[in-house]
């Protein structure tokens, strides 16, 4: 595999996928909802932060999970922009936290395990259908960090932290209808 | 008889008087004309009903007014028509005023069974929009590329010339969906049923407001702009369903 087959370059310190072909409706409608919906998730881990709900290795994963939710955010963002599309910013949106998601562990999981679970949905479901193999590459990677992200916030839910064997891909009706009312 | 010249004179100089008197209060209370986006009629009317209106597309206005249309005030729903007036010297600087969001609206008996934006790819369905110039009709197609559903647009029977039209076209039942302000749909509630767009897939709608540089009313217009700012303007735009202006707006 290489840079230039697979459009997968460095940028910001970190390794971001970047499709090199032009990204299909499709593919740019499912990096909408991934670019939206990762600012949804930062916002998550960093409340989850300022609350202090985690502590000690599971305190350091989710700020890492935070991270990873910002790099995703500006790889899809590039992946707009390079097509000639607005990429959505966190001061677009009013997110809807239900009262007490940040009161507990369980409750504050329980809304993360939500949006990670339609992003990882949404994120097969691209990886399956996107017909370029560098859209390929980038969903895949994707999905599978959303499926670390899962199994860190399953353990912090009290679940298994390996759960379905083969974790559902989602239409991405399906996935935004999971996370709608959090993004307000 | 001089005596009663005396009060002639006197009658028609206190006459006079009340008349210029009533032209010079003319520009700071009456004939204020606002130019005004086509989804603004109820909030503007309810704010003020005493103002004499010109409700239309925001690209048509935008034309009025280059054409040296007699307005006072212009309040588009895209910042694009009065940052144009505004490059061209034909506006002062705009100020944004409020926000709103896009919908999918089908007749209440919902003869195409849509239930769902995503509907509209599978079904068959008379689909009504505003035409590409139109700021909703942007609008319209900025959500239906954000979604992947632009092909849905083979499924348009009809473009109109603003919103308030596209309202009518289903509200009547002539057209299966069309896509709307959520301002619009309410008063048509009884008729219409609305479905929602993702958070995600929504447009930034911004409204901007501006006084015309050549009205000869500039301070009961801007006096007007203020009280849109205000309270009483705001509470009225929430009132009809509009969003506060974004964080990020000038």
């Amino acid at each position: 595999m290489t840079a230039t087959s697979t459009g997968v370059g460095l940028a910001g310190g970190g390794l971001l996928a970047r499709p090199a072909a032009a990204a299909t409706d499709d593919e740019l409608a499912f990096a909408n909802f991934g670019a939206a919906t990762e600012l949804l998730l930062r916002d998550f881990y960093g409340r989850a932060g300022t609350a202090k709900l985690f502590a000690g290795s599971l305190g350091k994963a989710l700020a890492r999970g935070r991270f990873a939710a910002t790099e995703h955010g500006v790889a899809l963002a590039t992946l707009l922009t390079d097509a000639g599309q607005t990429a959505p910013l966190e001061d677009d949106f009013e997110f809807a936290w239900p009262a007490g998601t940040f009161v507990a562990r369980k409750p504050a999981a329980t809304a993360g395990l939500t949006i990670a679970e339609a992003l990882l949905g949404a994120y097969l479901t691209a990886a399956a259908t996107s017909p370029t193999a560098s859209s390929r590459v980038l969903f895949s990677s994707l999905a599978a960090s959303l499926g670390e992200q899962r199994s860190t916030l399953a353990l912090a839910r009290g679940r298994l932290t390996i759960g379905n064997s083969f974790p559902a891909a989602l239409e991405l009706e399906t996935a935004s209808a999971a996370v709608e009312s959090f993004l307000g | 008889m001089r005596r009663l010249g005396y009060i002639l004179t006197a009658i028609v100089l206190a006459v006079a008087a009340a008349l210029a008197g009533a032209e010079s209060a003319r520009p700071q209370q009456g004939q204020l004309t606002i130019y005004a986006a086509a989804s603004l009629t109820e909030a503007f009317r309810a704010l003020d009903p005493s103002r004499q209106y010109n409700f239309a597309g925001s690209n048509a206005l935008e034309t009025q007014i280059r054409q040296g249309a007699p307005a006072d005030i212009f309040a588009s729903a895209t910042p694009a028509s009065t940052q144009n007036l505004f490059r061209a010297g034909l506006v002062e600087k705009p100020v944004t005023f409020t926000a709103n969001r896009l919908a999918l609206i089908v007749p209440k008996s919902n003869p195409a069974g849509i239930r769902s934006v995503y509907d509209l790819r599978t079904k068959p369905v008379k689909l009504v929009i505003a035409s590409q110039g139109v700021p909703v009709g942007g609008y319209t197609r900025t959500v239906l590329r954000k979604m992947g559903l632009l092909s849905v647009l083979g499924k348009v029977v009809s473009e109109e010339s603003d919103v308030k039209a596209v309202t009518g076209k289903v509200a009547l039942g002539q057209a299966d969906a069309g896509f709307v302000y959520v301002t619009d749909a309410r008063p048509v509630s009884d008729q219409v049923t609305v479905v929602r767009i993702p958070a995600w897939a929504q447009p930034q709608v911004r409204y901007e407001i501006a006084v015309v540089a050549r009205s000869t009313n500039k301070t009961a217009a801007r006096q007007w702009i203020r009280t849109l700012l205000a309270t009483r303007g705001q509470t009225a735009l929430r009132n009809a369903g509009f969003l506060p202006p974004p964080k990020t707006a000038p």
